[in-house]
């Protein structure tokens, strides 16, 4: 195992040195470094070329310039750009941004690509199927940018217009209980009656959402208050049970139920804590949750203690992002006002000079979020469902997942530890590479959205003819993509026991 | 015969299609059997008779979309009416099932104790701990050595020998009335697969189950069942005992089964193979499926399928229409020519 | 549901009526509808965007051109309609300028037409030019293996240590000024790794088999055994790979051209249309999108026709209707 990650250092170490001399010979051939100068009207012009090309070694031929910079690199600086700007410090100004850009997107669209590709290859040729492939064709064959600039466009400046007077019209919550009882007939499984059902309950259930919380405003002061949060957490935990141990033993049922109604009754009793709190108040307070949650499965899951573990600290961890979530919406009417009632932002990562308690930031960050996220959902959706989809597809159809039903496991058995377990393995390759290309791939969303993140970096830097930054660039997301890619090689040997690195 | 005492299994007409884009494949047209307790029924068959789609269609197994009509009863239950629960229930419980290949149907990323242990967890809530002692239990009888230490083996550390005896093991943990082994030996060395068939035989007596051993070797058959049934293009043509069958075969497929049989008396004999491949089950032929390559065929196979009719004495059945012929010929395995004669 | 047939009894005897291989695939990409589809919309397209302002010097049926300014006619809003009279529409009609004019009063479509053109020629130069280089990469690399292997493996790894879009742009920007063919030809050149990976494997495990091992026996030259037995057998991956790889040059193109590292005016690309009326996005909608339907018509088509390829291809499919 050392031996592996030694010999893959090593080579890692060559092939990106390699990639540095391309990049850097073909960046610095790339135009002319000085083409915005010569424009200059005025006596300054001369001297400031002067500058610049003493600055940046002009004078020296490109592999000189490789050298010096790689000098340089190994005493641990980046050099500076053309304006004489230290490349490290923008560096790690633009590596935050757009780790706080990336993260919560591959995260949102690993869950829910995977979650929509398994429940698609379960329900291979349904219409839902059928609907699912057609979309992830779709997401496919999007440009990007050309989405990016349609969310502007549509969901931030006419959602927020709309935020003014939020009452959904009923043509429109007919059409959206429509959609929904389609989707919910399209995932049951069985004849046209319960198809029918299906359609008829999602719809009910949707028209009367959504007339009471347009009857309510609750768009323009939203929040789940606890009756939500304790039907919202109930059903959290026995959707979970269901899942991991099935209905039939009460114990996990008990373990989570108590633990989505121990979670309930504490964020009311946690008040003066939660009203403006920390982030490391915010994370001690997960881990004592876990930790809780974790006894209640111990002490009420009897023969079925593992599941009931497993069990209560997902519920408890789901509640506690609910409460958060709930948090949140309270602050919203007040945030919304500051910012002169448009809270979905779509240029920057923040509000310039915007100050306010834990939730308001919060907030802004995430109405600044918002759309670059769902522009880098939408694209990265489609691959993980599509993965997802047939490597399921091609796991339930072996041997071992028919021996696992000839053995009388139940279907959820069948489904969640032998054929998703094993499934999943060439996902969370996908997953590593895929993590490591966005730290440096989010350039179009970059750019569309005005973040000052890594692909500005290397935007600008090549529009420039600029190499210092562009290499900074290539130094962190090069890395990423050599550490990402043995790291899925020795999670690949985890999960796999046939495996073994040499 | 039908609701005797001793009988567990009993399947009626059953059929099995699947709709394709290619068109319904006809994989089993009405197969009747009956399996007492403790009893061996040898199923034999080309790959394609639908042999092996019977046995998944008891089990419960095929894929969805398939389109089952008959009565599978098992102890005077029909298990196709059954609810889901129910027929989990069976699954492993009282059916266990033995599958070919032991390379690929354990799963690779879960230990042997792990995959025995779940098959017992499935059925009754017991603690962990139990389940795999008696999973430790199972390795001992089907003559796994050091069975503790194998329990944390993962399949890809067993050889393929040892595999098979694992998912023997698996099979009948729940201590089943039925075992369904599905060409258990096709995959193994031929060396190992005396040895297997000979722990199969062991472990269905140390359990008190009957077996459905299903093969396309009639050598398999031969030493192991006490009847047989032999299938052709999704249809039984030929039923009996085992030795009235191989002595006194009736249907001339069988015959020439047996004619295709090397065995070490005839040596120094030419093998006599049966010309040509098995009709496509989308669009069978007129008549008897066996017709185009039969050497007794006239015009009234090619018109009309003859059913299974008696042919013989103690339930011997044969489903031919020239079957008296066929019991006529000094040697019925001299009906088919030889490689060289054919040629 | 679909099985596999060595893995389950239900697949035996299903394929019994012997078809060559070219058939085969033949039969199973007709009955794909979306393949069909996906082909007759990108036959389409490619007839549309190449008929309508012609190629070069020869003259289309569309009488206007994308380089003459005409006087802006109705604020330069699409006179395309689609509505029949009786539902209160316009009624069905082309008119004038049916996308619209650009703030110049360029006419729209002939813009868009001709962006198509490009975008589509340079996708099938990014996808014929990967897919030669990786093929022989690949091939040479998984026949030879050794020193051969060795270098080009290292080669494609540098190169997939780069992102696709990050050596694009690079080499963009460095030549796109040297017109759409040398651009597409050198885009080209950095995006074959990933089938030259797929290919390499292809015959890692190919070249084991009895057959080449055959070959080898009465003393087939290596280039033979390459050429005339390993990569037939390969072809179905390298076919389907291509067909995606086109989708994806088409939306690298315009990617590239929207950030400014492709296409450089004063020729034009879909992306780069976009690029450029970016801005006009709440005024003038329609120069938005125009170019951006026809990328999705252009990339989607292609998707399904290489979906309809890969179900051809793949002989294990033979599916159960549910």
């Amino acid at each position: 195992m050392i031996a592996f990650i030694a010999r893959r250092l090593v080579t890692s170490f060559f092939v990106l040195l390699a990639a540095t001399m391309v990049i850097f010979g073909l960046t610095s051939i790339a135009g002319d470094p000085l083409a915005d100068l010569r424009e200059l009207p005025g006596p300054d012009r001369e001297r400031r070329m002067a500058d610049r090309i003493e600055r940046m070694n002009l004078d020296s031929p490109v592999w000189v310039r490789y050298l010096s910079w790689l000098g340089n690199l190994f005493r641990g600086s980046l050099g500076v750009n053309r304006d004489g700007q230290d490349v490290g410090v923008l560096l790690r100004e633009a590596l935050s941004a757009t780790l706080q850009l990336v993260v919560a997107a591959t995260v949102l669209a690993v869950v829910i690509g995977v979650i929509v590709g398994i429940i698609s290859a379960l329900r291979q040729y349904s219409t839902f199927d059928y609907g699912v492939t057609l979309a992830a064709f779709v997401c496919f064959s999007l440009p990007l940018f050309w989405v990016a600039v349609m969310l502007k466009q549509y969901i931030a400046i006419e959602f927020n217009d709309w935020l003014r007077d939020p009452v959904i019209p009923p043509l429109i919550i007919g059409v959206l209980a429509v959609a929904a009882g389609l989707i919910w007939a399209a995932i049951a499984i069985g004849d046209r009656r319960t198809k029918l059902t299906a359609f008829g309950a999602g719809a009910a259930v949707t028209v009367v959402t959504l007339t009471l919380l347009s009857a309510t405003r609750w768009f323009a002061d939203p929040g789940i208050g606890v009756v939500g949060l304790a039907v919202l957490a109930g059903g959290t935990a026995i959707g979970l049970t269901v899942l991991i141990s099935g209905l039939q033993y009460r114990g996990p049922l008990y373990a989570a139920l108590a633990a989505a109604g121990i979670g309930v009754l504490l964020s009311e009793i946690l008040d003066p804590v939660l009203a403006d709190p920390s982030w490391t108040e915010m994370f001690g307070l997960a881990l004592v949750t876990a930790a809780v949650c974790a006894g209640l499965g111990y002490g009420l899951g009897g023969l079925l203690r593992r599941q009931a573990i497993t069990g209560a600290v997902a519920t408890g961890l789901v509640t506690g992002g609910l409460i958060f979530l709930d948090r949140m919406l309270q602050s919203f009417a007040a945030y919304s006002d500051r910012v002169r009632g448009r809270p979905i932002s779509t240029i920057g990562s923040r509000t310039p000079n915007f100050t306010g308690d834990f939730w308001e930031t919060n907030l802004d960050a995430a109405g600044h979020l918002l759309l670059p996220t769902m522009a880098l959902i939408l694209i990265s959706l489609a691959t993980y469902t599509r993965y997802s989809r047939s490597s399921m597809l091609e796991v339930m159809n072996l041997d071992y997942v028919r021996t696992a039903r000839a053995k009388g496991l139940p279907e959820r058995t069948v489904i969640t530890k032998h054929a998703f377990r094993n499934g999943m393995i060439p996902i969370t390759t996908l997953m590593a590479v895929d993590f490591a290309s966005v730290i440096g791939g989010a350039i179009v969303t970059e750019n569309v959205f005005g973040w000052q993140g890594m692909g500005n970096l290397f935007i600008e830097g090549l529009q420039q003819v600029d190499p210092a930054p562009v290499m900074a660039f290539f130094i962190v997301s090069g890395t990423a993509i050599v550490v990402f890619n043995m790291l899925a090689d020795i999670v690949y040997a985890y999960l796999d026991p046939r495996i073994r690195l040499s | 015969m039908r609701n005797s005492p001793n009988e567990i299994l009993h399947v009626e007409d059953l059929t099995v299609e699947f709709p394709t884009d290619d068109g319904v494949v006809h994989a089993v047209r009405g197969v009747s059997y009956t399996l007492h307790e403790g009893e061996v029924l040898g199923i034999v068959g080309e790959s394609g008779s639908g042999k092996s789609v019977t046995s998944l269609a008891v089990m419960g197994l095929l894929p969805r979309g398939a389109r089952v009509r008959g009565k599978i009863v098992y102890r005077g239950e029909d298990v196709l009416k059954l609810s889901a629960r129910r027929r989990r229930a069976l699954r492993g419980g009282k059916i266990g099932m033995i599958f070919q290949d032991p390379m690929t149907a354990l799963n690779p990323v879960h230990t042997i104790g792990d995959q025995l242990a779940e098959a017992v967890l499935a059925h009754g809530l017991v603690p962990y701990k139990q389940a795999l002692a008696r999973a430790k239990e199972m390795l001992d009888l089907v003559g796994i050595p050091q069975a503790e230490a194998r329990l944390r083996s993962y399949p890809h550390e067993f050889s393929g020998g040892m595999r098979q005896r694992a998912m023997i093991a698996m099979a009948v943990i729940n201590s089943p009335d039925v075992i369904i082994a599905d060409e258990p030996t096709t995959a193994l060395d031929v060396t190992v697969q005396a040895q297997i068939l000979e722990k199969l035989l062991e472990v269905k007596d140390a359990v008190n189950a009957a077996i459905v051993l299903i093969t396309h070797d009639l050598g398999v058959v031969a030493g192991t069942a006490h009847r047989v049934l032999v299938m052709y293009a999704g249809k039984p043509v030929e039923i009996g005992d085992t030795d009235t069958v191989f002595y006194r075969p009736r249907m001339p497929y069988t015959a020439g089964l047996l004619g295709s049989m090397p065995s070490l008396e005839t040596s120094g004999g030419r093998l006599r193979p049966i010309g040509g491949a098995p009709p496509s089950l989308i669009n069978l032929p007129s008549g008897c499926p066996f017709s185009p390559r039969c050497p007794l065929a006239d015009d009234t196979c090619t018109a009309e399928e003859p059913g299974l009719a008696e042919a013989g004495e103690g339930g011997h059945l044969a489903a031919c229409h020239h079957w008296r012929e066929v019991a006529a010929a000094p040697d019925p395995t001299a009906l088919f020519r030889t490689e060289s004669e054919a040629v | 549901m679909t099985i596999s047939a060595p893995a389950s009894g239900a697949a035996q005897g299903m394929t019994v009526v012997a078809r060559t291989q070219g058939q085969m695939v033949r039969r199973r990409f007709f009955r794909h509808r979306a393949a069909l589809v996906g082909m007759l919309a990108f036959g389409g397209v490619v007839l549309l965007a190449f008929t309508s302002i012609g190629i070069g010097p020869i003259p289309g049926w569309w009488d206007k051109s994308y380089l003459t300014t005409g006087s802006l006619v109705n604020q330069g809003r699409p006179t395309l309609s689609v509505v029949p009279q009786f539902l209160g529409g316009e009624g069905i009609r082309f008119g004038e300028h049916p996308f619209g004019q650009d703030n110049i009063g360029i006419d729209y479509f002939a813009l868009t037409m001709r962006g198509a053109q490009q975008s589509i020629t340079v996708a099938f130069i990014v996808a014929i030019v990967a897919t030669t280089v990786g093929t022989l990469a690949g091939a040479f690399a998984g026949y030879f293996r050794k020193l051969t292997e060795s270098v080009i493996m290292r080669l494609t790894d540098v190169m997939i240590t780069i992102p696709i879009l990050i050596i694009a742009a690079i080499v963009g920007r460095t030549f796109g000024d040297s017109g759409i063919v040398i651009l597409a030809v050198c885009i080209g050149l950095v995006t074959w790794p990933t089938l030259g990976r797929l290919v390499r494997g292809e015959f890692l495990s190919l070249r084991e088999k009895e057959f080449v091992e055959a070959a080898r026996a009465v003393g087939s030259s290596a280039g033979r055994i390459i050429f005339r037995h390993v990569l037939p057998n390969t072809i179905g991956v390298i076919i389907v790979s291509a067909t995606l790889a086109v989708a994806n040059a088409v939306l690298l193109e315009s990617a590239l051209s929207f950030l400014g590292v492709g296409v450089q005016p004063p020729d034009v690309s879909l992306g780069q249309l976009i690029d450029t009326y970016r801005s006009a996005m709440t005024t003038r909608p329609w120069l938005f999108w125009w170019p951006g339907v026809f990328i999705i018509a252009i990339a989607l088509s292609i998707n399904f026709i290489g979906d309809g390829l890969r179900d051809a291809f793949d002989p294990r499919q033979t599916r159960v209707r549910a």
